[in-house]
């Protein structure tokens, strides 16, 4: 009994502490939802035949709601802003924890980013993953130079600074936050047509790192020890970014490991996309029209060239889905 | 002896981890004065006199054998003095100069462009351990203190890393006792230690952090950000400086205590001063101590003519200022002249003499917030010529601090404030506490650092002001 009051009140301030971490850690509900992207995968029934992963080309253009309307499909993005190469890794082994698709989607234009590039972005991917060694990995193969584990572990040590920027939403969801996503997709109606385009730069290489290459066997292998079919893809962009140097080199690597390519920017006037309506930021990304359009037109190569299951004829799930498919209508309004 | 060894190999390790040619400048001051420590004391031996002086009792051995008068006592000192004279003059010398030529090769190179190409690079520390090593082969030479016969005692001595990066500078004769005494580490230390650096952390991340935020962006426009941001930011560094420094120094002495070595006191709420010569009585304490045992009182002291004393005086303000780095010759020859002639400015009113003190002494703090001390006296002088007071404040909270953070900075000086007033109260209160209170009071210190403190990307916290000098 000597130690019950210090051990109380150690308890108080071990709860204030928790109470604060949970306080101060922004909520992503109304501003930057990129940030519960990773989040909202746990609340999902686990059920995917086809997980895409990769950068913000996978999150605006796809919408596994179109695949299932289209084809029965049931997938879900595993996307984040600016996700690097290895947290499409770390992501993927994650998500095989929970499930094992018969397909596995990667957009290729990580490829390009051989190191860390942003707090920010490394926050918005990881930020809200469940603790597991594959969290542990993600971090320390994020970091930048001025960043440090202990934060992540810690978010106050982050996010203390924000104790003057409280509003609402931090209460409100202060346990529980409210999903923005549709199986990951993310719903952007704007249109923002193309009307300049950035100079296209020269590089000193135009060779991947072996860093990349490096994480991109690494999927390949993880794909093929779970059977699983990896497909990699290119989604459309008009910006000059992805150099025809690039688009050789995974043209060669699918090529000598056996993996089925996509680059949509060669298909962009099949699939209908119209670069006056179908973006929201000048040809960067699709909007809600344009990646309508691209989700019609993959799930019509997915459906024919992987066995992929038709859930709309499976009274379980296509009665989850078809809920799901009634406040996606209702969001696309 | 296990806790020391460790202590040790953690200093040096620390040490090492920023730099191994670090290692080179403090290995040859360790070994210098070790080595000339006890060919001072082997002289006086061999050559008949007492190992130390005959008044001096061991502290570690409190009811051992007192050393009993040696006779002819005088003479044979003066013998002794004469044996090691040359060898404490070489040594001294060859530490000082190690010092003095950093300081003037770093001004040099930020002013005058020399060596172009070279980075110079001051030895972490070393501003601090040569005063410790100087005073240590003094002390032995006049007979004060025993020369240390183990290297491995001297060696953590000096390389303590809690003090050697911003003091407070130690002497041996402190030190001995405390470093290698058997220590325990007992709950009541790390209850006390753990309170004084989390109080240290919140001077140092909650209120100079902020403070450091203000006067950043005022300096570095002096165009934009005279008159009135001028004063403000003197009275702001005043803040900044004490809140850093004495930060430091609490997370140092509460380090210490964590291990049951108590270090003494660097500060003693200074800007309560009613005069400067009382403000270098509790400002920086070891510093102006160490001037005034080893700097002032051998120039004479007060023992001589009145202007011979306050030609010493300010001698010994002037090296202080070139102790801080060679732009500060001004600033210390200012503080000198304050200390002389500072009896003028006093008056019989306790408030105002502490307002005029921490005024005086906020703007002779210019000369270390503006990178040099032509542009220091313009700040000066832009205060009693540019009254742009309205529009400094209608333009405060763009100085980098929104009002929250303010409020969070108003308050928390208001704390230190209270703190410095009555600070034997609080402290004396916080001691009586049971466990729950003192477990309450470390919760609540850390959650403010930890909500409150300005740490994270872009913010250094491991850098402090005095760390430079």
């Amino acid at each position: 009994m000597k130690y019950l009051k210090p051990i109380i009140v150690i308890i108080i301030f071990i709860l204030i502490f928790i109470f604060l971490n949970k306080l101060l850690s922004p909520k992503y509900m109304t501003d930057l939802v990129e940030g519960n992207m990773t989040y909202e995968y746990y609340d999902e029934e686990k059920n995917h035949e086809v997980i895409f992963i990769g950068d913000c080309e996978v999150y605006a253009n796809f919408s596994p709601m179109v695949l299932y309307e289209e084809e029965g499909i049931t997938s879900y993005v595993r996307g984040n802003s600016q996700q690097l190469i290895w947290q499409s890794y770390y992501i993927l082994k994650e998500t095989l924890k929970y499930e094992t698709p018969k397909v596995v989607v990667f957009n290729v234009n990580s490829m390009r980013y051989s190191k860390p590039v942003s707090e920010a972005y490394n926050r918005l991917a990881i930020d809200k993953m469940k603790w597991s060694k594959e969290k542990i990995d993600i971090i320390k193969a994020s970091m930048t130079k001025e960043e440090d584990f202990l934060s992540y572990v810690i978010p106050l040590l982050r996010y203390h600074s924000r104790f003057d920027k409280l509003t609402n939403e931090d209460f409100e969801y202060l346990f529980k936050n409210k999903n923005s996503m549709h199986n990951g997709f993310l719903i952007n109606k704007n249109i923002k047509p193309v009307e300049s385009l950035p100079t296209k730069r020269r590089l000193s290489s135009y060779e991947f790192e072996q860093n990349c290459y490096d994480y991109l066997n690494k999927i390949t292998k993880l794909c093929k020890e779970n059977s699983i079919k990896l497909v990699l893809i290119k989604a459309p962009s008009v910006y000059p970014y992805w150099y025809d140097e690039y688009e050789e080199q995974i043209q060669k690597y699918a090529k000598e490991n056996n993996l089925d390519y996509y680059n949509f920017k060669e298909n962009v006037e099949e699939i209908g996309i119209d670069y006056s309506t179908d973006t929201y930021d000048g040809g960067l990304h699709l909007n809600l029209d344009g990646a309508t359009k691209l989700s019609k037109y993959f799930s019509k190569i997915l459906k024919e060239n992987y066995e992929l299951t038709d859930y709309r004829e499976n009274e379980e799930i296509s009665k989850i889905y078809n809920e799901k498919l009634e406040t996606y209508k209702e969001a696309i309004k | 002896m296990l806790i020391n060894i460790l202590l040790l190999i953690l200093s040096i390790g620390i040490y090492v981890s920023f730099g191994i040619s670090n290692l080179i400048y403090i290995l040859f001051s360790t070994v210098t004065t070790y080595v000339a420590a006890r060919i001072i004391a082997n002289k006086r031996v061999t050559k008949g006199g007492e190992p130390y002086n005959v008044n001096y009792t061991d502290k570690e051995n409190k009811n051992a054998e007192i050393i009993e008068e040696v006779k002819d006592e005088n003479s044979k000192n003066n013998q002794n003095k004469k044996n090691g004279k040359w060898i404490l003059i070489i040594t001294i010398a060859a530490n000082a100069c190690i010092l003095i030529a950093i300081k003037i090769l770093l001004y040099g190179q930020a002013k005058l462009n020399w060596l172009s190409g070279v980075q110079i690079i001051a030895p972490l520390g070393i501003s601090y351990y040569t005063l410790q090593v100087i005073s240590y082969i003094v002390d032995v030479y006049k007979g004060k203190i025993e020369a240390e016969k183990s290297f491995f005692k001297y060696v953590l001595y000096v390389m303590y890393f809690p003090y050697l990066f911003i003091g407070p500078i130690t002497r041996y004769e402190d030190m001995k006792n405390e470093l290698f005494k058997n220590k325990r580490i007992k709950p009541e230390n790390i209850y006390n230690g753990t309170i004084r650096i989390l109080w240290g952390l919140t001077k140092k991340i909650v209120i100079a952090g902020r403070v450091g935020i203000l006067i950043g962006t005022i300096a570095s426009d002096v165009s934009a950000y005279k008159g009135a941001y001028a004063l403000l930011a003197m009275l702001l560094y005043s803040v900044q400086l004490y809140a850093d420094f004495s930060g430091g120094i609490d997370i140092v002495i509460g380090g210490s205590k964590m291990l049951g070595i108590n270090l003494k006191e660097n500060f003693d709420s200074p800007y309560l001063s009613q005069s400067i010569k009382e403000f270098w009585r509790r400002w920086h304490i070891a510093l102006s101590s160490w001037l005034k045992d080893y700097i002032y009182i051998p120039l004479g002291g007060n023992r001589c003519g009145k202007i011979r004393n306050k030609i010493n005086i300010i001698i010994t303000f002037v090296i202080s200022g070139f102790w801080h780095g060679m732009n500060y010759l001004l600033w210390g020859l200012l503080h000198g002249l304050l200390v002389v002639y500072g009896k003028i400015l006093k008056t019989k009113w306790k408030p105002i003499n502490i307002i005029i003190t921490f005024l005086l002494v906020s703007v002779l703090w210019s000369f270390f917030i503006w990178p040099d001390t032509l542009t220091s006296i313009q700040m000066i002088g832009s205060v009693f010529t540019n009254f742009n007071y309205a529009e400094m404040f209608s333009n405060f909270l763009e100085l980098g601090l929104n009002m929250a953070n303010i409020i969070v900075l108003i308050i928390s000086v208001i704390a230190l404030i209270i703190f410095d007033i009555k600070k034997e109260k609080i402290i004396s209160k916080i001691k009586n506490y049971k466990l729950e209170g003192k477990i309450a009071v470390i919760g609540t210190l850390a959650l403010i650092v930890l909500v409150f403190g300005i740490y994270g990307i872009g913010f250094n916290v491991n850098e402090f002001i005095y760390s430079k000098f």
